[in-house]
């Protein structure tokens, strides 16, 4: 048997809106992934999570606009703690100007508003 | 009980109801209807025609009567719109205070007729600026302010004396201290707070359930300051609005329209219950409450809602508290428009969808409004999002003539059903939180998170299935679509607002500014009126997270229930 997906979903730093995460939290429990939901972090907390709960993923939530400064600062974090293997994803009001740079600092993928659940799903399935 | 007198004889309902039958059977049922359930946003089965017997049982001077007098279900005015537009109210914040406040200039100039601002991420949740995990958000969202000194560089040049500001310090610990800000800067510029004018959001719920932060108060704490603002309005700031329970930002959330007027209403029984407790008198305080509200996609189940809350508020503080005072009984409350209705696919129908939004909102008798911009999917409203925003709500009130008669709506057999229907759906979900204990309880056990993330989830199944069509999104969607417009770009905050609070630092005299702390711990040991202390303490230019650090260490941090 395969083990489950283990994913830890967390909202960047002082962001507000807790409604997306919170449904890609459930979508992703009810696909039959394994989800730890942390709220509100900053990104060292966020890798110390992941390294605790030994994520296959991590995936962060902001819409304030903070992505640029802390989303690549989560992938340090992880790299520094020795977890390669641990994929980052991002969801939120991301500009698209900000993709490339986002992809370049090492987040696998941006999920932008109106992204289909079945989408973020099957991303994160594939990675078996 | 007064004997009900029905608005239409018996006979007429009776040959209407056959004739229709007849209709029914021999012409409509020889049409093919398309397959899907007719229902609202909410859930309501909505019928395929509406007739004079679906409000036959309505009693015209018992639940409808005349605008201005109760139940209100025809508006708070009797006059409405044809004496006075609803305010243009729309919001604006980002980046230092002088960004702002040149946004705020624009606005006003272009013809806003009232203020609306918005704070930064970490000035609602009570973080300076430079505090380590507030710095990747400072000037995002909104405008930050961290101490006195902002709220002067704000509003310079703005005749507070003159128009209405509206205070978007929706958590109870950020509008303590914003507030007072507000109110210290006016009494520095000579204006009495006898005379100012405005509102300020401070919700406890929008602490506690809607926009959370890494530390928040605990609910009867928030709620406590929440009241603490209330009360010292009451009585030293008499024209001011203190409290703007806000609906609109439980619906953004996930909540049905149901749901928001439910928990506004039970929000604001709760501070009426605890002022009361605190020795006001009803008359004193409910005129000031007032209400924020969301316009979302169903245009006619939005303008129904408006018209159910003002009824039930009506009732409810006339019987539950005995409220005399007519003031009381009006339910007054400003619109957004959604901003979750919103795509960031082909940004620029938005343009569409918020005039809708707005149009549903003055059919419902809103005192004011805003639009929202084109972009607020992507980005903080950029200057041309922010001026076609407010055009399409001058559009709406200076060129499609909706303000030439009060409550146009009223007397619909649909609007009126669905209003009735509306009503009876949030007073079975108000008994529902009564028999909980109250909406601090329910905050406390977690009920209203699970409501809310639950009533999210069935949204967004909808829109997965395509029961709920979003143009752009799940349909006629564009593979490889550019952006048609540039995006906002938010200024340089952080190192402004650094600079800012160190030569502040530097300059106070420390003695008073540790003493100003000392009295507010003092008072929150002795459970006396934070608001009070606070205006005096911000004068001696403490900052705001000094402050919420204060408050926090006294009465302690509470973690939200995780979904």
């Amino acid at each position: 048997m395969k083990k489950d997906i283990r994913v830890v979903i967390a909202r960047l730093g002082m962001d507000a809106h807790w409604r997306g995460s919170i449904v890609v939290a459930r979508a992703l429990r009810d696909a039959g992934m394994e989800v730890i939901y942390v709220g509100n972090q900053m990104p060292e907390n966020i890798a110390e999570t992941a390294v605790q709960e030994y994520a296959d993923v991590v995936g962060l939530s902001t819409l304030s606009g903070n992505h640029m400064i802390l989303a690549p600062e989560v992938v340090r974090h992880l790299r520094e703690r020795g977890m390669e293997q641990t994929i980052v994803v991002l969801g939120g009001t991301i500009p698209p100007d900000d993709v490339p740079k986002l992809k370049e600092a090492g987040i696998a993928e941006i999920f932008g508003p109106g992204t289909p659940l079945k989408k973020i799903i099957s991303f994160l399935s594939g990675l078996r | 009980m007064t004997k009900r007198k029905e608005l239409y004889a018996a006979d007429s309902i009776k040959e209407i109801r056959q004739k229709m039958e007849k209709w029914g059977k021999e012409v409509y049922n020889t049409e093919k209807e398309r397959q899907e359930p007719f229902r609202t946003f909410s859930g309501l089965p909505i019928k395929s025609l509406y007739t004079p017997e679906d409000i036959s049982g309505i009693d015209y001077l018992q639940d409808m009567g005349f605008p201005g007098e109760e139940p209100f279900v025809r508006g708070i005015h009797p006059t409405m719109y044809r004496e006075r537009g609803w305010t243009l109210r729309q919001l604006a914040g980002f980046g230092p205070p002088e960004e702002t406040n040149r946004r705020y200039r624009l606005l006003l100039k272009e013809g806003a007729t009232g203020i609306n601002g918005v704070f930064d991420y970490p000035t609602l949740r009570g973080y300076d600026s430079t505090d380590p995990i507030a710095r990747a958000d400072a000037g995002r969202g909104g405008v930050a302010i961290d101490t006195l000194e902002d709220m002067r560089i704000l509003f310079d040049g703005i005749p507070i004396e003159k128009i209405s500001s509206s205070l978007v310090t929706c958590q109870p610990i950020c509008n303590i201290t914003v507030q007072s800000m507000y109110f210290a800067n006016a009494q520095d510029r000579g204006v009495q707070l006898n005379r100012l004018t405005g509102t300020s959001q401070n919700d406890f719920l929008m602490e506690t359930a809607i926009t959370v932060a890494p530390e928040v108060l605990p609910p009867r704490f928030s709620f406590k300051l929440s009241c603490d603002a209330i009360e010292y309005c009451t009585q030293h700031v008499p024209y001011w609005n203190p409290v703007s329970f806000s609906g609109y930002n439980y619906r953004e959330s996930g909540c049905t329209a149901i749901q928001e007027i439910a928990f506004v209403i039970a929000n604001a029984i709760a501070c009426s219950e605890e002022l009361i407790r605190r020795g006001s008198h009803v008359d004193s305080f409910a005129p000031r409450l007032s209400f924020f509200l969301s316009a979302h996609n169903d245009f006619f189940e939005e303008i129904a809602k408006y018209r159910a809350a003002r009824r039930i508020w009506c009732r409810i503080m006339k019987d539950r508290f005995g409220a005399k005072n007519p003031r009381s009984l009006a339910f007054r409350f400003h619109v957004q428009t959604a901003g979750v209705a919103l795509t960031a696919q082909q940004p620029l129908n938005n343009i569409a969808r918020s005039a809708y939004h707005g149009l549903s909102a003055v059919l419902g008798g809103a005192q004011s409004v805003h639009i929202d911009g084109y972009d607020e999917a992507l980005c903080t409203p950029t200057e041309l999002s922010a001026l076609t925003a407010l055009r399409i709500n001058q559009i709406l009130q200076l060129e499609t003539g909706v303000t030439n008669t009060v409550d146009p709506l009223g007397g619909s057999y649909f609007i009126e059903s669905l209003t009735g229907q509306l009503e009876e759906m949030i007073v079975t979900l108000l008994e529902k939180i009564d028999q909980m204990g109250g909406i601090v309880k329910a905050v406390e056990t977690g009920w209203i998170h699970r409501e809310i993330s639950d009533s999210a989830y069935n949204y967004q199944q909808a829109i997965e299935s395509g029961k709920m069509p979003v143009v752009g999104v799940n349909c006629y969607r564009e593979e490889d679509e550019k952006l048609p417009m540039d995006l906002f770009q938010v200024p340089e905050t952080l190192r402004i607002q650094e600079e800012r609070i160190k030569k502040i630092k530097k300059e106070r005299d420390p003695f008073r500014a540790q003493h100003a702390l000392d009295e507010i711990s003092r008072c929150c040991d002795e459970n006396g009126n934070l608001m009070e202390v606070i205006v005096e303490s911000v004068k001696a230019y403490v900052t705001e997270g000094e402050i919420s650090r204060t408050i926090k260490g006294c009465y302690g941090t509470w973690n939200m229930p995780l979904f």
